[in-house]
């Protein structure tokens, strides 16, 4: 390859990527409200809503109610619910990690839902 | 029902699916660099001159290669892991995500030294326990093979290998550590006995399946070594990423159908969590729902045996294309082998891509085992147990980011290669160039199904 023709392609390449990064970081969400999730969990096995949203930086409070005790755990943000049968257990917390964090009943590691932020 | 079955063979991945727009910047990126490659490229060289590729010797390497220290050390590693699947797998905890057997296997093992590989080179040639075993039985006693392996090419090879994509992907039993523990103590007896029936490098170069992968991922690396006829190491170079794909390398359908075999494991591993997948699935319900957990194997397995032999038929009809274009009688088989590698770094980056998440955040997850690795109530390391994974490299921005880079420098490569093996092949710059178009569009239409992929929304099972 010579000279002149590798340096095309290197520049291609890099305004090609120069570009997808500022794609990427200037469209992405801004969050920093408050959002307040309630899930109730049946027997273990089914949880309503099954899939919740929020944005990056938003402060989330989850309410778990169940009408079986158990735990519900919030994988990836590491948040157990220790759930007691009619009783809702809340908790709250920043979402700083983006991605599609999975939801499962721990004691037979029974996915419920997920929680995805954006 | 199936709820509970993880899809993969170790489920926590954080990705989000890529944006629309994402998308379709990478996508028209994609024809836009190809189409500027072809046009800077055309009137390029032909003949063996094409695919000659700069190389620098590498003098204090040859003393590095020639010591016992890499094979040792790697050895070393590479039977301590064994020990780990076999041991945590069989007594440690039954649920995959506390279960450092199942990290060693899915993602320290199958993510991360593939990508390594790629990196640095076959490190398997320096992990493999069974040729550790091996050479350390063989030191203490002579061995010599009982009989002479047919000619069976790498199709034993290519069957382990499917069967371990097969257990990764279709069986459903990839995320139970007893399983994964007895199919590697299965394949541990049959590699031992093999080599020791068959001699060690013929079942090893024929008949492991990841002694053959690794040996295709280990020429898209930048080291190189150059043996005298006694076969010890006489020079080691480097070399840019990629180009030792041009090397010559064994011919035969085999070989063809090992690296298909490569793009589509990981393809149908992408499409499992597509809506796509789940509408073909519920369709197939009626028929595989009444075979119960055989079913569920039959209906992924038959997924990914057609999604192969899909991709095996759309290669052979471009090449056929590219040869038709090319206007030279070549051997089909050769030629076809020698196109079939420069599919490799398309083959790579998705893998790098695709398990991104898993290398930078899922790896983690095994540090806080490390306390207590079989479940036991141990206190072997007290100060590890409140670890918390960072996600620091695994921000949705960065994830794309690093996607979208990736598969798009994997597309270049394989672009760029593919035309060096056309000018090798074929005789004038024309029809070299002509026979490219094909390709170019085969490539790009891989590149398309890699990037359509990860921009799937992540749905899930319903049970």
């Amino acid at each position: 390859m010579s000279r002149t023709r590798a340096l095309i392609v290197a520049a291609v390449l890099i305004v090609f990527i120069a570009a997808g990064g500022v794609l990427i970081y200037a469209t992405r969400s801004h969050g920093g409200q408050n959002v307040t999730i309630d899930l109730t969990v049946t027997g273990g096995t089914k949880m309503n809503p099954t899939d919740s949203t929020a944005h990056q930086d938003d402060k989330v409070t989850i309410n778990v109610t169940s009408d079986t005790d158990g735990e519900v755990h919030l994988h990836g943000y590491d948040i157990p619910f220790e759930a007691k049968a009619g009783q809702t257990v809340s908790h709250t917390f920043t979402a700083d990690k983006t991605g599609n964090f999975l939801i499962e009943w721990e004691t037979t590691s029974t996915e419920l839902g997920h929680l995805v932020v954006t | 029902m199936l709820a509970g079955i993880l899809l993969h063979g170790f489920g926590q991945r954080y990705d989000l699916p890529i944006g629309l727009a994402l998308y379709l910047f990478a996508a028209g990126g994609v024809v836009l660099i190809s189409f500027v490659l072809v046009v800077l490229f055309a009137g390029e060289q032909v003949g063996a001159k094409a695919i000659a590729y700069p190389r620098r010797a590498v003098p204090w390497l040859v003393g590095v290669a020639r010591s016992p220290w890499p094979l040792a050390t790697g050895g070393t590693i590479g039977v301590l892991g064994l020990l780990t699947v076999v041991i945590a797998g069989f007594f440690g905890s039954a649920n995959a995500f506390y279960n450092p057997a199942e990290y060693v296997v899915w993602i320290y093992f199958w993510a991360v030294t593939v990508i390594l590989s790629g990196l640095v080179g076959n490190l398997w040639y320096l992990l493999n326990p069974w040729a550790a075993i091996y050479d350390v039985v063989a030191r203490l006693v002579p061995v010599r093979p009982l009989w002479k392996l047919p000619e069976v090419g790498v199709w034993p090879a290519m069957f382990a290998y499917f069967a371990f994509a097969c257990l990764e992907l279709t069986s459903g039993m990839g995320s139970r550590p007893q399983i994964v523990a007895l199919a590697a103590v299965v394949y541990s007896v049959i590699t031992l006995a093999g080599m020791f029936m068959f001699g060690r490098n013929e079942w090893l170069e024929h008949c492991e399946g990841f002694t053959v992968l690794f040996g295709i991922i280990g020429r898209f690396g930048p080291f190189e070594a150059e043996r005298d006829e006694g076969g010890a190491i006489r020079a080691v170079y480097v070399r840019p990423w990629g180009v030792g794909l041009l090397r010559p390398a064994a011919t035969g359908w085999d070989r063809v159908v090992f690296v298909i075999l490569m793009l589509s494991t990981l393809a149908f591993d992408g499409i499992l969590s597509t809506p796509a997948w789940q509408d073909f699935n519920l369709a197939l319900e009626p028929v595989w729902l009444p075979l119960g957990a055989w079913g569920f194997f039959f209906a992924r397995t038959l997924g990914l045996l057609l999604l192969t032999v899909a991709f095996l038929l759309v290669f052979v009809a471009f090449m056929e294309a590219v040869i038709y274009l090319g206007q030279r009688k070549v051997d089909m088989v050769a030629t076809v082998s020698a196109f079939a590698l420069t599919l490799v770094p398309i083959a790579l980056v998705y893998n790098a891509a695709h398990n991104y998440s898993y290398v930078v955040v899922s790896s983690q997850y095994l540090i806080p085992l490390l306390n207590d690795p079989l479940g036991k109530g141990w206190h072997l390391w007290p100060a590890v147990v409140g670890f918390k994974p960072s996600f620091a490299l695994a921000q949705a921005s960065t994830v794309w980011y690093a996607q979208i880079v990736l598969i798009v420098l994997g597309h270049v490569t394989a672009v760029y290669l593919s035309h060096l093996r056309a000018g090798e092949r074929f005789r004038t710059v024309q029809r070299a160039l002509l026979s490219q178009y094909p390709m170019l569009l085969l490539m790009i239409m891989y590149t398309m199904t890699s990037l359509w992929i990860l921009a799937q929304p992540i749905t899930r099972e319903t049970g």
